[in-house]
């Protein structure tokens, strides 16, 4: 009835984790984890795994997927942090009314650079965005998208941006992705 | 900008911490294009900027976890020694008390405890819906007790959307399907701070997916079928996919696509394993029963209905063997045995008001109603309609079907119903049941 509620099931809770090992190694190394947060990833699928023990009928593949899926959403959500930062960073920077003239110059000499490595889309989007301040929907007005849709292709633009700004390269099916906005 | 960025601001930033002036100056920096920085920027939130794959060693990580996994371990299996002792001291005080023992004992917070619970509630349900109610109500007040630093936060998210599904699926049971509703918005929104475990998610919306079809909600229910289904194939769950084809079986006779019914439901049953899946057996098959007598197949209806008795009487949950004589009463009506239809139906029907499950007391009125217009009994119709009004008015139901009712009153209490009427109004509330919204015209 509850979990592991018999010394054969703590076993073969163990035995699964020890023979899984090699393979949530490759995956974890596969999507880069570093060791340091790998051990939360880690924790986090096995603790639900013993308490889900007797709900899931195909323990390791559930484990393993379930450890993929975690590595997917570690870099979402790393990428989302410092999209989100060089966002909102941006636009502060750009609307800062006491910055001295010669910082915005700098500012904005910086940005058209990072800007001109990206697509035409995206650089007009995010020109629409940072040079005249337009809204949202004001955005997907100009530029033809659907509104229900700009959040997600702004988005793909930021990415963009970003990566531009590390100049270096996410995987690159993700390129492609964040490179040619699809909507609208 | 000239102070490097350091790797504590860095994580700070992965999780997302950093104040407005840090993101500024961080991303100042970033913009200026310090190489160093950058290279230590795209090490920590891209991948492809740190060390090569080959390079990353785990063992540490995974030696760490099997020591915390090895505590967990033990503490899960004291939590279990104790947990039937306590659910049993539990169950024995009346449900006021059950309450304050949650709130108040620390003894009444376990995980084990909770699951046991919410699994009473659920077995409670094919016997006691009153019981079931009360029990899932406590899982959600025992789950949201648990300490997140013992279980782990999202862990116990998972728990609570469980506790409160459950809780709307013991609502949904006794046809209070408003109340079912927001409990399954509630666990929903649990769900999606939790740990994100699609099977979780499965059987959440195959509870769900029991509310939406009994509240004709057939095209969200079907929808969310397919997410269940593509659930239980991508993770390898057949037991899932079975569940999923019954579950289709079911919408489809409810939602009048007769068709397909005997298929999915017969599809559905191979996979299932009847040994951990036994309700579930009974029901689809007990569904198959239905579908046969309702297309007219009597013969093969009575002979399934004869290989699944031993199963009936095996569980003997009484909500189940409830629904058996409800279905024998049916049969018997249609096969012209008023007396012995009229002696079932009369038992279904007092059982189902003592259960307070009031929506399915009045569709079984219903079916006596059916009997009275064939014997032309306008004096036992009249208090019956007004049962069957008073019920469907307390519902959300479509306001033509109240109106139909209304009229079946009316013609009672002036003792004009004929066969006509109520072989109308009979079909017309199937056809309702069943789709959303069809006409309803007073031809008699």
């Amino acid at each position: 009835m509850a979990t592991l509620d018999h010394p054969e099931l703590r076993e073969s809770l163990n035995t699964l984790l020890k023979n899984s090992r090699p393979k949530l190694e490759r995956v974890l190394r596969n999507f880069e984890i570093p060791p340091e947060d790998a051990e939360d990833i880690l924790q986090d699928a096995q603790l639900t795994l013993l308490y889900k023990w007797d709900k899931i009928r195909s323990p390791e593949s559930w484990l393993i997927g379930t450890v993929k899926k975690k590595c997917i959403m570690y870099w979402r959500k790393r990428r989302g942090s410092l999209c989100e930062a060089v966002d909102t960073a941006i636009l502060d920077l750009l609307a800062m009314p006491q910055a001295p003239d010669q910082e915005k110059k700098d500012l904005t000499c910086d940005l058209n650079r990072v800007l001109g490595r990206l697509s035409t889309r995206c650089r007009s989007l995010l020109k629409l965005r940072y040079g005249l301040g337009y809204g949202p929907t004001e955005v997907a007005e100009q530029m033809g998208y659907r509104t229900s849709s700009i959040r997600k292709v702004t988005n793909r633009c930021l990415a963009a941006l970003t990566r531009q700004l590390l100049a270096v390269g996410f995987q690159k099916e993700v390129i492609a992705l964040e490179e040619e906005p699809q909507d609208g | 900008m000239g102070s490097h960025l350091d790797l504590a601001l860095l994580r700070k930033l992965g999780r997302g911490e950093l104040s407005r002036s840090e993101r500024w100056n961080l991303v100042r920096h970033l913009l200026s294009g310090c190489r160093q920085c950058i290279k230590l920027t795209a090490r920590l939130l891209m991948p492809g900027g740190g060390a090569a794959r080959e390079d990353l060693d785990y063992a540490s990580s995974f030696a760490r976890v099997k020591v915390d996994l090895e505590r967990r371990q033990i503490d899960l299996a004291t939590e279990t020694d104790a947990a039937l002792g306590l659910l049993r001291e539990l169950l024995a005080e009346p449900f006021d008390r059950q309450r304050l023992l949650v709130a108040g004992d620390p003894r009444f917070r376990s995980w084990v405890l909770c699951e046991q619970l919410l699994e009473t509630a659920h077995e409670a349900g094919f016997e006691d819906p009153i019981r079931a109610l009360e029990l899932a109500r406590l899982g959600t007040e025992m789950a949201e007790r648990l300490d997140p630093a013992a279980y782990g936060a999202a862990q116990l998210k998972d728990l609570a959307a469980r506790a409160w599904a459950a809780l709307g699926n013991a609502e949904r049971i006794r046809s209070d399907f408003q109340a079912a509703d927001n409990c399954f918005q509630k666990a929903e929104q649990l769900l999606k701070a939790g740990t994100g475990d699609p099977l979780e998610k499965a059987r959440l919306y195959l509870l769900k997916i029991s509310l939406l079809g009994a509240q004709q909600r057939f095209p969200e229910a079907f929808r969310l079928l397919d997410r269940v289904v593509t659930i239980g194939r991508k993770w390898k769950e057949p037991q899932l996919c079975g569940k999923a084809l019954i579950a289709r079986g079911l919408l489809c006779a409810l939602a009048d696509q007769q068709e397909s019914v005997h298929r999915l439901l017969a599809e559905g049953l191979q996979l299932v394993d009847p040994a951990v899946e036994p309700r579930l057996v009974v029901c689809a098959r007990h569904n198959l029963v239905v579908h046969l007598v309702e297309i007219g197949r009597y013969p093969e209806a009575l002979h399934l209905l004869e290989e699944t008795r031993p199963l009936y009487d095996r569980l003997k949950d009484r909500m189940n063997l409830l629904r058996l004589r409800w279905l024998e009463g049916k049969i018997a009506l249609a096969q012209g045995d008023f007396k012995q239809a009229e002696t079932l139906l009369l038992e279904v029907r007092r059982e189902l008001i003592g259960q307070e499950i009031g929506y399915d007391a009045a569709l079984a009125s219903l079916d006596l109603a059916r009997i009275y217009a064939r014997q032309g009994r306008t004096h036992d119709m009249r208090p019956l309609a007004e049962e069957i009004l008073e019920v469907f008015r307390s519902r959300q139901i479509p306001r033509e079907t109240l109106t139909a009712l209304i009229i079946f009153q009316k013609a009672a209490e002036l003792e004009g119903v004929t066969v006509g009427l109520v072989h109308e109004l009979s079909e017309y509330l199937q056809r309702a049941q069943k789709t959303s919204g069809p006409r309803f015209r007073a031809t008699s």
